[in-house]
C-alpha cells in the first residue's frame, strides 16, 4: 500500500521520570522534500528522533514507513530500512579507511568469504561521486575534513538506498563553502526523491533550504507550515511561544561594584582551543558568554575552574591571584561551578539528593573529632533545596530519578551551600521545562541582586540577551566583543560570534 | 481509566520490587540460615558452628572490607589473593623460633609487634602501589592489580624461595587461634574493622568522597575533590586490610606458603558484590559487606554439609559471582 507520506509519526508520546517529553506529537514528511524540524534546546526534537530511530521507546504512538508500520530497533536497523541519520557528531571510524568505513558490517565478499577488496574500492568510488567527493578510498577517514566525512556519511545512507535521512544540526562545524556544498548534496537528494529531515537552529539556512517547517514546543507540535508562509519573526514567535520579553525577570541595570573576577590574558594549553581571553566580572552582575559551536566557551570557563589546562594567563578572584587553577583552590576561593553537561559531570546518579548536595562543601561540616555532622548536613540540605524550591519525594531519594530541572536545581542548591560569591553556570537550562526554566532565571535574579557575581555560558539568544548585563561574545577561542545592555540584539550578538568565519 | 488502574498496580509491583531489592542480601542470608538450620536439624545454629563460621569467614572479611572500599570507588582488584599471600609470608618469617633450622632467619627471634607491622606494611605499600597505577598512572584497576598480582606471587616465591613458613612461634599463632571466652579473637578483630570502616565510609569526609569518586568521578573532580589523592587512600587502605588479613591468616594457620589465600580475590569480590556492593561504582556499605561474606561462608558450608564435592563447590562460587553481577548490573546498567 503505498502512501503519500514517506514517514508518518502519529501520536508519539514519550515520558521520563518526572518529565512528559513528548506529548502526543504528530510529523508527517513527504518524499522528495526538505523538511525543517525547528524548535528551542528542550522542545523534544531529538527525543522525537530517537524514537523514531528506535534509541528510545515511545509510550505511546506509532510510525509508519510509507504506510507500513515499523519499529526500528537502532539506527543500524533503520538504516537498513532506508532511514538514516547524520549525526552532529559524526560517529565513524576516523583509523580506517574511507572505504573501511562506508562498506562496515557489510563489506563485499568474494566466492570463498573473503573480502572482496577490489568491489568495495569501485564501489566506493562510484558512491563517492553521488556527494561529488573526489577522495581516494584508501584515505583514513581521520584524516579528510569533518565537511568530507559529513558527505561520507550521506554517501553511505545513500548508498543504503536511503528514503529517508535525518540531518541533525548538520552546519555547526562547517563553512560557508562547505555549507553551500552540502546544501547542494541536500539538493540532489531530495530531487531524487529522498525525504529529507533537517534539524537547525539557523533561520537562514531554513529559509534557504526547506521546503516545509514544523515547530515543536515544550514537547508538543505547534504545527507544520509551507516554507512559503512563514517569515523568520513569525517562525520565531512559533517556536518561543510567547513574547520573550515576559520570560525573564527584570535583572535592572549592570552594577557599579568592585571587582570579584578578573581574568587576564587566559590562553589554553590546548591548540586550536581559546587565546588571550581578560575579562572583568562585577559584584551581583550577570556576564553572559555567547557564541557558537566550536566558540570554546564551555572550555573557557571549566579553564577558570581549573578543570581543563591553561598555558597562560592569570585568574584574580576578589582582588587575590590564583596561585594553581585547580577548583578545590576557586572553591575555597568562593567560586562555583556548574557545568553544562549536568549527566557527565554534574550528577552522582546513585546518590541521595543530601549527597549530592553536599559533596564540595563537607569540609564546612567537620566537628571537633573531624567527623561529619550528619544532623547539621541535614538541616542544610533541606534548606537549600527548599529555598530553591526543589520538588523530590524525600531528600533520601536518588537524583537520578527527578526531573532535568529539579536536578538542576539540587546542583545549584550544591554550589550555594559552598557559600560562594561567583557562580559560573554553563547552560543554566539546559533539558529542562519551560516553567523549571522560568524559576532557574529567578533564581539567578534573586543571587546577582545578593551580591553574587554570575558567569552564564548560553546558546540560546533570547536567554542569553534577557538574562545578562554584559555579553561577551566568543568565536573560535577569541574574544570578539563585550556588548552592554543597549546594544544587545541577537544581529549585534551573531555577527561578533561570526567574526572570523569566511 | 484502565491505564491508571495498570499503572497502579504497577507501583505497588515496584514498591514490593524495591523493599525485596533493597534488603535482597539480607533476605538471601536469612532465607539460607533457615534452609541450612532445617536441613542440619538445628546444628547450623549450635555456637559451635558459629564460632567455626566466625573463625572460617574473618580473614576474608578483612580482604571484603579492603575490595569493598575499591569497589565502590569503582575500582577492582585482582591482586587480593597473592598480596595476603605474600604479607603471610612475610609476617610468619618473623614469626619463626631462634631455635627452628628451618627459620627464614636462623637464630633470630625478633619481637612479636614485628611480624605484625611487617604483614600490614607489607600489604599497605602493595595497596598504595596500586593506588598510584589507578590513580596517577591512569591504568585501568583490572590490569595495574593483575600486574601486580604477579609481582606479588613472585616476591612471595623469591622471598620463601617456594618453601613452607611454619613452625611459627605459639604467641604468635595466638593472636588468631586464641580467643576471650567464647567468643574467638579473629571474630573480635573484624567487629573492630567493620566499625572502623563504617566510620570511614560514613562519617569521615574522606570515606564519603570515595562514593563520590565512584559514582561519577569527573563529577567529584568538579567538586573540588582530590581524586587522585582520594584513589591513593582508598587502595591504601585496601593494601592495610589485606596486610591484616595476611598476617592473620599466618597466625591462625601457624604457617604461610604459596598456596596460602588462594583465590582470595574470587572469594573476597564475590561476597561484596553479594552484599550489594556495585561494580558501577558509588554504591555499597558494610552492613552488606559483611553479610556478603557471611553469606558465601554459609553456601560453603552447606556445600560441604550436603558433601558436594570441592571442585563442584568452584563451580557454583563462579556461578554465584556471575550471578550476582548480573543482577547488579541489570539494577543500576537501566537509567
Amino acid at each position: 500500500m503505498d502512501s503519500e507520506y514517506a514517514i508518518e509519526m502519529l501520536g508519539i508520546t514519550k515520558q521520563f521520570p518526572g518529565v512528559l517529553a513528548l506529548n502526543n506529537v504528530d510529523l508527517r514528511v513527504k518524499p522528495g522534500s526538505v523538511h525543517a524540524l525547528m524548535g528551542e534546546n528542550g522542545a523534544g526534537k531529538s527525543t522525537l528522533m530517537k524514537c523514531l530511530f528506535g534509541i528510545y521507546k515511545e509510550n505511546a504512538g506509532k510510525i509508519l514507513l510509507f504506510g507500513k508500520e515499523c519499529h526500528f530497533t537502532g539506527s543500524g536497523d533503520a538504516l537498513r530500512a532506508g532511514v538514516s541519520m547524520i549525526q552532529q557528531e559524526l560517529a565513524n571510524c576516523p583509523e580506517r579507511t574511507v572505504a573501511q568505513n562506508l562498506w562496515m558490517g557489510r563489506e563485499p565478499m568474494t566466492k570463498l568469504h573473503f573480502i572482496d577488496h577490489k568491489k568495495m574500492h569501485d564501489d566506493t568510488i562510484k558512491v563517492l561521486k553521488n556527494v561529488d567527493l573526489d577522495i581516494s578510498p584508501e584515505t583514513r577517514m581521520g584524516s579528510i575534513s569533518i565537511s568530507k566525512q559529513q558527505s561520507c556519511e550521506i554517501a553511505r545512507a545513500v548508498s543504503y538506498n536511503a528514503k529517508v535521512v535525518v540531518m541533525d544540526e548538520p552546519t555547526s562545524s562547517l563553512t560557508e563553502d562547505e555549507v553551500n556544498h552540502l546544501f547542494k548534496i541536500i539538493r540532489q537528494l531530495r530531487d531524487s526523491g529522498i525525504a529529507v529531515i533537517y534539524i537547525s537552529h539557523k533561520m537562514d539556512e531554513i529559509f534557504q533550504i526547506a521546503d516545509t517547517v514544523s515547530v515543536m514546543r515544550d514537547g508538543e507540535m505547534i504545527g507544520t507550515y509551507p516554507i512559503t508562509d512563514l517569515t523568520k519573526d513569525k517562525l520565531i514567535s512559533l517556536m518561543v511561544g510567547r513574547d520573550s520579553k515576559e520570560r525573564f525577570p527584570d535583572i535592572g541595570p549592570m552594577p557599579k561594584t568592585n571587582v570579584t573576577l578578573k581574568v587576564s590574558h587566559l590562553t589554553s594549553s590546548v591548540d586550536r582551543s581559546f587565546t588571550d581571553i581578560c575579562f572583568e566580572l562585577h559584584k551581583g552582575e550577570i556576564l553572559g558568554i555567547g557564541g557558537l559551536v566550536g566558540a570554546q566557551r564551555t572550555e573557557l570557563v571549566e579553564s577558570i575552574f581549573g578543570i581543563r589546562p591553561v598555558k597562560d594567563g592569570e585568574v584574580f578572584v576578589n582582588g587575590k591571584k590564583i596561585g594553581k587553577l585547580e577548583p578545590s583552590v576557586l572553591i575555597k576561593n568562593g567560586v562555583g561551578l556548574i557545568t553544562e553537561d549536568r549527566r557527565r559531570t554534574g550528577l552522582f546518579p546513585m546518590m541521595s539528593i543530601t549527597n549530592n548536595t553536599s559533596v564540595p562543601s563537607l569540609g564546612q561540616y567537620l566537628n571537633k573529632m573531624h567527623l561529619l555532622d550528619h544532623r547539621k548536613i541535614g538541616t542544610d540540605t533541606v534548606k537549600y533545596n527548599k529555598d530553591l524550591n526543589t520538588k523530590t519525594p524525600t531528600m533520601e531519594t536518588l537524583i537520578q530519578n527527578l526531573s532535568g530541572g529539579n536536578q538542576q536545581k539540587v546542583i545549584i542548591a550544591r554550589w550555594l551551600m559552598t557559600l560562594p560569591d561567583i557562580l559560573i553556570m554553563d547552560e543554566p537550562t539546559r533539558g529542562i521545562d519551560v516553567g523549571a526554566k522560568h524559576e532557574i532565571y529567578m533564581i539567578m535574579n534573586a543571587l546577582a541582586k545578593q551580591g553574587k557575581s554570575i558567569i552564564m555560558v548560553s546558546s540560546e539568544m533570547p536567554e542569553l540577551i534577557g538574562m545578562s548585563h554584559r555579553i561577551m561574545v566568543l568565536c573560535e577561542g577569541r574574544e570578539t566583543g563585550i556588548l552592554n545592555r543597549d546594544q544587545m540584539t541577537q544581529e549585534n550578538v551573531l555577527t561578533l560570534a561570526a567574526s572570523f568565519m569566511k | 481509566m484502565a491505564n491508571k488502574t495498570k499503572s497502579a498496580a504497577g507501583i505497588a509491583l515496584k514498591k514490593v520490587g524495591k523493599f525485596a531489592a533493597k534488603y535482597t542480601t539480607y533476605l538471601t542470608f536469612v532465607v539460607l540460615l533457615v534452609v541450612l538450620a532445617i536441613l542440619t536439624r538445628g546444628g547450623a545454629l549450635r555456637w559451635i558452628s558459629i564460632k567455626n563460621l566466625l573463625i572460617a569467614e574473618s580473614v576474608r572479611a578483612f580482604a571484603a572490607l579492603g575490595v569493598g572500599i575499591i569497589i565502590i570507588t569503582k575500582g577492582i582488584d585482582l591482586s587480593i589473593g597473592f598480596v595476603v599471600c605474600l604479607c603471610a609470608s612475610v609476617a610468619a618469617s618473623f614469626a619463626q623460633p631462634a631455635d627452628y633450622s628451618g627459620a627464614l632467619f636462623v637464630g633470630k627471634q625478633f619481637p612479636l609487634f614485628l611480624p605484625i607491622i611487617a604483614g600490614i606494611l607489607t600489604g599497605t605499600v602493595f595497596g598504595l602501589f596500586n593506588g598510584a597505577l589507578v590513580a596517577y598512572g591512569k591504568l585501568p584497576p583490572f590490569i595495574a592489580t593483575l600486574g601486580s598480582m604477579s609481582i606479588a606471587k613472585g616476591l612471595q616465591l623469591i622471598y620463601t624461595k617456594a618453601a613452607v613458613v611454619g613452625s611459627l612461634r605459639p604467641e604468635f599463632k595466638k593472636i588468631g587461634q586464641g580467643s576471650i571466652g567464647p567468643i574467638p579473637n579473629l571474630a573480635i578483630y573484624v567487629l573492630i574493622a567493620a566499625i572502623l570502616v563504617w566510620v570511614l565510609l560514613k562519617h569521615t569526609k574522606t570515606g564519603t568522597n570515595f562514593y563520590a569518586i565512584g559514582g561519577n568521578i569527573q563529577a567529584a573532580r568538579v567538586s573540588g575533590i582530590k581524586v587522585e589523592l582520594g584513589l591513593m587512600v582508598a587502595y591504601g587502605i585496601a593494601g592495610l586490610c589485606y596486610g591484616i588479613a595476611g598476617t592473620l591468616q599466618a597466625s591462625r594457620l601457624g604457617l604461610a606458603n604459596s598456596l596460602t589465600a588462594n583465590g582470595m580475590e574470587l572469594d573476597a569480590i564475590a561476597a561484596v558484590t553479594v552484599g550489594g556492593v556495585s561494580q558501577s561504582g558509588g554504591v555499597g556499605n558494610v552492613g552488606g559487606m559483611m553479610i556478603g561474606v557471611f553469606t558465601m561462608g554459609l553456601i560453603n558450608y552447606g556445600m560441604t554439609y550436603l558433601a558436594i564435592n570441592s571442585y563442584y563447590q568452584q563451580i557454583v562460587k563462579g556461578l554465584i559471582i556471575i550471578l550476582a553481577v548480573y543482577f547488579d548490573m541489570r539494577k543500576y546498567s537501566k537509567r
